[in-house]
């Protein structure tokens, strides 16, 4: 095999706060191959090329450009070197036409722009041409479609002249159309000599288009394969993994009544395409009906839209009364708790005490006549919930922000659960936790379904799904590939129905 | 705690600064501090003085600090504080008993700086509308009216440089030297609002949406309420602010060029900004206008230029508010931004 363009040798990341994110990662890219970068959501496929192209340091490691060690600090530099990355939100000034955004911030581009524009013109052209990239350089970028966007992001980076580049999700955002016009697109640029990364956990593409992949799961390459010698399967085995410890130790337990009913439920997503395309499906008292998937196919939008956070169409009803028009205040009343995704955004407010954040939605029984707050019992109230929900703080007065991740949880789920909600609604109720934390947050949602609540689990955590799931659904695009009680669950079928290989309903 | 030990360092960099500009342009800045000292704190006629200069800016400065506490960035003080001294000057056209005048026109003049918010209120809410742009915008348009009401209807028959003065049942009863019985209007306005922000529910949700608007939307919290009440509460204080300035100082009208009226709604910005958007912070960040104000009188007469004087003030004050004000500016979001880090 030929020297590497690119290698990355031990490559670690802890996050500030403490997340790791890489774990000695092994990562080499040849040059005029197209290399497939695969994994879960959260595997650190994003932050690895965040550090390939300069925009995150390593916390430790190495990397080796060209033959030579080198250490980018900022993006800029890498791509002085020949290192592009496309990421998935595009950096386009959206008023200014395709040419000035080629041309922005590229060598020499400054005052004498205007001058040199016929020179980058005809260079963008010879590029358009070599490359089989055409879009449209006249027109403000804001009115061309995404894919037309992205390729003038890929032209941006080929005007600069990188050797390599950094496809972050490509796919994520086009049409089948416009990945069937990618696809040769990346292979001509391959056999020019270029070398790209292409970002994706969709099992398909990986192997029509790449030349080799590598695999990440939690951090850790657990495998690279030459695609040609590889299988869907092998690949989606890859990527969720063995199964950890054993099947749950969930007791069977007879159905309860339908506490929520969704029937072709609707959720418009961004750019009109969307986001929640037809789901239905119900959750009993006293079952754990779990949304599969990776990040990213609709879950969030549903679960906004459950809580009152996102306009929907279809049908919704909690214990037979339709969510219709209602808000949140109103959802919860009748009955829904929710732990979000992402807490430190949508469920607390960092900057408040524990107490503050205790009754946050529910200050109700804690007021006086005249609207005034009575905090001696809200203090009493949120120390019971600290000790009821083992939360270590320094005390109710402490900001929200001073807790331990775990512990700003069990507040949050605490919270939640004294609001008595008939069904909990728990999206990644675990992630980014400790192992104590995880242990306490799912032992307590499989406490609660036996004490006959009923639960909406919405995870991409494989592992999570099979310890406390009664019944999983897998999302992809926006709907539902299967529905499958947990005794025909096995990982290989998740894992490919989760890549949208197949399809129960296709 | 924290805050205070901040804004006393803040306060002696800005003294020292100033100390080295004066000295710098051959003044001597002891005398020129001494000067300033007594001449705001010196004896109790000083001390009223500069109480009174500060009990408008107490309001103003709770305008601001109402709304910033909503996550706003209102600057529509200086408009209903205006609005709100042209309103209760104008009670004085009709007649009413002793003491309800006074009341009554309290009242208008609130309704009116409340009626001057809804637009930005509505705007925001109804258009998205950035409420930095719509009251600079009601700023000069109270700005014009105002002096239009001020020269062409409510001028004085005799004096043409100020308006007709408030009539004796209108005014606040004086109390001692400057200051008049209107202090109860600022200190029962902060006193009031500081209740209110952490001791009501409708002020615990204003913080709420301040700090956290997503999450407070999901936890069923009324944003746009939120901010609606910080905008009309704002209106109200600002324009007692305008009418506490002419119903409870001297001269009890509105001079024609506005002038006692001055920027007292920009200067509750910096206000604010000292008293770290908190009531009781504001008093004492009002207070310290005061001193600043009411010194810099003692300072002119000790030979230092006006221009000097304004310098100094202003290095103080900058100094003293940046700490609050690098913390709001921590909270605009910016596209790029570190937090990439810990999002990724």
């Amino acid at each position: 095999m030929p020297e590497p363009l690119l290698l990355a040798q031990g490559i670690t990341k802890v996050y500030p706060d403490g997340t790791v994110a890489l774990t000695g990662v092994d990562f080499a890219v040849q040059p005029g191959e197209v290399h497939g970068l695969l994994g879960e959501n959260g595997a650190g496929k994003t932050t690895l090329t965040k550090i390939l192209s300069g925009l995150l340091p390593p916390t430790a490691g190495r990397i080796v450009w060209k033959g030579r060690p080198v250490r980018f600090s900022s993006p800029r530099e890498a791509l002085h070197a020949g290192i592009g990355m496309v990421h998935q939100h595009f950096a386009l000034v959206g008023p200014f036409t395709g040419l000035e955004n080629i041309a922005l911030g590229a060598e020499g581009s400054g005052l004498l722009l205007p001058v040199r524009a016929r020179a980058i013109r005809r260079r963008v052209e010879e590029l358009m041409q070599a490359s089989g990239l055409h879009a449209p350089l006249d027109l403000p970028v804001e009115e061309l479609p995404v894919g037309v966007q992205q390729r003038l992001e890929i032209l941006k980076m080929l005007f600069r002249e990188v050797d390599l580049l950094i496809l972050d999700e490509p796919t994520a955002v086009l049409t089948p159309q416009e990945v069937d016009e990618l696809f040769p697109i990346l292979r001509r640029l391959a056999g020019q000599g270029k070398s790209v990364v292409f970002i994706t956990h969709k099992l398909r593409e990986i192997l029509a288009v790449t030349d080799r992949v590598t695999v990440l799961r939690r951090g850790r390459v657990v495998a690279v394969r030459e695609t040609r010698g590889t299988t869907v399967e092998e690949l989606a085995q890859l990527m969720v993994g063995e199964a950890v410890g054993g099947q749950a130790r969930r007791a069977p337990r007879p159905p309860g009544e339908v506490v929520l009913r969704v029937r072709d439920l609707r959720v418009p997503g961004p750019a009109g395409r969307p986001a929640v395309n037809g789901v239905s499906f119900e959750v009993r008292a006293g079952e754990i009906f779990a949304i599969a998937g990776v990040q990213g196919n609709g879950q969030s939008e549903l679960v906004e839209a459950l809580v009152g956070l996102r306009p929907w169409q279809g049908e919704v009803e909690l214990l037979r009364q339709s969510l219709r028009g209602k808000g949140p205040a109103q959802i919860a009343a009748l009955g829904l708790g929710h732990i979000p995704e992402d807490r430190q955004a949508l469920g607390l407010i960092l900057e408040f005490s524990v107490a503050e954040n205790s009754v946050l939605g529910r200050l109700g029984p804690f007021l006086d006549p005249l609207g005034g707050v009575r905090w001696r019992r809200v203090f009493r109230f949120a120390q019971d919930l600290l000790e009821r929900f083992s939360v270590q703080a320094r005390g109710v007065r402490a900001p929200a922000r001073s807790l331990s991740g775990g512990n700003q949880q069990k507040l949050l789920v605490g919270r939640e659960l004294s609001k008595a909600p008939r069904v909990l609604l728990a999206n990644q109720p675990t992630r980014g936790l400790d192992v104590a934390a995880t242990r306490y947050i799912r032992d307590l949602l499989l406490r609660l379904r036996d004490e006959g609540l009923a639960i909406l689990l919405v995870s991409a955590d494989l592992d999570e799904i099979f310890e406390l799931a009664d019944r999983v659904a897998v999302m992809y695009r926006g709907a539902f590939t299967g529905v499958l009680p947990a005794e025909e669950l096995d990982r290989e079928r998740i894992g490919l129905l989760m890549g949208g290989v197949v399809g129960v309903r296709e | 705690m924290r805050a205070v030990l901040e804004s006393l360092v803040a306060l002696a960099l800005g003294v020292l600064v100033g100390a080295a500009v004066m000295a710098a342009w051959g003044r001597d800045p002891w005398a020129a501090y001494a000067a300033l000292f007594t001449g705001a704190l010196g004896n109790a006629r000083a001390l009223a003085s500069t109480l009174s200069r500060a009990l408008p800016l107490v309001l103003t400065g709770l305008t601001f600090a109402v709304g910033a506490r909503a996550g706003l960035f209102n600057i529509g003080a200086q408009g209903q504080m205006l609005l709100g001294a042209v309103v209760a000057l104008s009670c004085g056209l009709f007649s009413l008993p002793a003491g309800l005048h006074l009341a009554v026109a309290l009242a208008l003049a609130g309704l009116a700086g409340a009626l001057w918010a809804l637009p930005v209120a509505l705007l925001k809410l109804g258009r998205g509308v950035n409420e930095v742009i719509s009251t600079i915008m009601l700023n000069w348009i109270a700005h014009w009216l105002t002096l239009y009401l001020v020269v062409q209807k409510l001028s004085d028959r005799v004096v043409g440089q100020r308006t007709f003065t408030a009539p004796l049942g209108m005014r606040f009863p004086p109390l001692y030297g400057e200051l008049t019985w209107s202090f109860l209007v600022s200190l029962g306005t902060a006193l009031f609002l500081f209740w209110f922000l952490w001791y009501h529910r409708q002020g615990y949700e204003v913080r709420a949406v301040g700090l956290n608007p997503k999450a407070a939307r999901a936890a069923g919290i009324s944003v746009p309420r939120a901010l609606l009440v910080a905008l009309l509460l704002g209106g109200v204080s600002a324009a007692w602010a305008g009418a506490i300035q002419v119903l409870g100082r001297f001269p009890y009208a509105i001079t024609s060029d506005l002038a006692n009226l001055g920027t007292l709604g920009f200067d509750g910005i910096a206000v604010a900004l000292i008293g770290r958007n908190h009531p009781l912070g504001i008093l004492g960040g009002a207070f310290f206008f005061g001193v600043l104000a009411t010194g810099a009188a003692r300072m002119g007469l000790r030979g230092v230029p006006l221009e000097m004087i304004q310098i100094v003030q202003g290095v103080i004050v900058v100094a003293m508010a940046a700490p609050e004000a690098l913390r709001l500016l921590r909270r605009v979001p910016l596209p790029i931004r570190k937090k990439e880090e810990v999002a990724a």
